[in-house]
């Protein structure tokens, strides 16, 4: 998709759903972060819709913000596999590829490969979003292998430590001892090290967060979808509580996830020298037209 | 018979702030009013996680967001 692409003429607006026609109207589509980004939800018509994830799902959260701080929503394409984050990810008016469990670093390869061929004018943004089970168990070999690669995309794994979706059997990614309902006698083994096997394949930007600070997270989203347009695969582990499995109060689900960030999900970035070049040159083009914008407005207020 | 979250319109206008529609997991439903300055919420999708309440009275101590009954008028 592109923006010209999705945008109606004025004159068919009127034939088209209302909700279409507002999210061209009020929309990101085409605007900038202050204007449309993880500052202001709740201002403007976001990309996601209603979904079917339960009461309080921190996912849930997680994967509004994800698609708040798109740097460009128009020009993304997510992939996704079977799990609680796809519920809510394919309603969102960013095209959606659901694959086969756990193929989707798989599929991301091929995506990417040939967007680069077919649009190497473009920059076009493939960012995978799985849960814990999908990118770090069924999904692993896929996922470690599109690392080694060197694969230019965006990896973002929503670690519910749990098969949520299933009843709650434990995953790699629960810690040591965790009692489950199909985990009663608890875990035997330990959590696995996501970001130390992403540092040992070859990604050039890894994060682990729990994401409670929305500046941070958007900013971590955002970093790595840069990286990855130039440098190679990025990383994000980010903590999005099952509050059904792990018996979390829906009111205590911000609470526990701010805990967690001091406890095993502490704040951990890891870069490259190459993805700091970009990173830094990024931010930097993007604080001169910020600066420039805020220049214009008060000239237009004069 | 559900609880949905109500936003005390008044007491919510007083201060300068958009924190809870920040933390809502639902998409399009804690949405803000920035004549009003304040917060609203489209009854219809919320489904009563309390997170804004926790945002707004334990986090910020404003207290202007509770959960009532859906659909009930004084």
């Amino acid at each position: 998709m592109s923006l010209a692409y999705i945008t109606p003429s004025e004159r068919f607006k009127k034939y088209l759903p209302k909700d279409y026609v507002e999210l061209i109207d009020f929309g990101p589509f085409g605007k900038s972060q202050e204007e449309a980004g993880p500052g202001n939800m709740g201002q403007f018509k976001e990309l996601m819709e209603e979904h079917p994830m339960c009461s309080g799902c921190w996912m849930a959260y997680y994967i509004r913000l994800i698609f708040a701080s798109l740097p460009c929503p128009e020009e993304t394409v997510t992939i996704g596999t079977a799990g609680c984050g796809r519920l809510a990810i394919s309603q969102a008016a960013v095209p959606f590829i659901y694959g086969n469990y756990g193929d989707q670093n798989a599929m991301a390869s091929g995506l990417t490969r040939a967007f680069r061929l077919r649009f190497p004018d473009k920059t076009k943004d493939v960012i995978t979003i799985a849960g814990d089970g999908g990118t770090m168990d069924i999904g692993f070999s896929m996922t470690m292998h599109s690392w080694i690669r060197g694969e230019r995309f965006t990896t973002i794994m929503l670690d519910n430590e749990v098969y949520g979706n299933t009843g709650g059997q434990s995953s790699g990614m629960s810690p040591k001892g965790a009692v489950l309902k199909m985990a009663p006698m608890g875990k035997d083994f330990e959590k696995m090290p996501a970001t130390d096997l992403a540092k040992a394949a070859g990604c050039v930007y890894i994060v682990r967060m729990s994401p409670t600070n929305i500046k941070a997270a958007a900013k971590v989203i955002r970093r790595a979808i840069f990286v990855a347009r130039e440098v190679g695969p990025t990383f994000i582990h980010a903590y999005t509580s099952c509050n059904i499995e792990y018996s979390i109060p829906t009111e205590d689900v911000f609470a526990d996830a701010i805990e967690l960030g001091k406890g095993r999900f502490k704040f951990d970035e890891y870069m490259t020298d190459e993805a700091k070049i970009v990173i830094e040159r990024v931010e930097g083009e993007e604080k001169i037209a910020r600066k420039a914008r805020k220049a214009a407005k008060a000239e237009a207020v004069n | 018979m559900y609880y949905v979250a109500k936003v005390n319109s008044d007491m919510c206008a007083e201060y300068k702030c958009n924190t809870c529609t920040l933390y809502c997991p639902e998409a399009n439903t804690l949405m803000f009013n920035k004549d009003g300055n304040t917060s609203w919420v489209d009854e219809d999708r919320c489904k009563g996680c309390a997170l804004c309440v926790y945002v707004c009275t334990d986090m910020l101590d404003r207290n202007c967001i509770t959960m009532e009954m859906a659909g009930h008028e004084e």
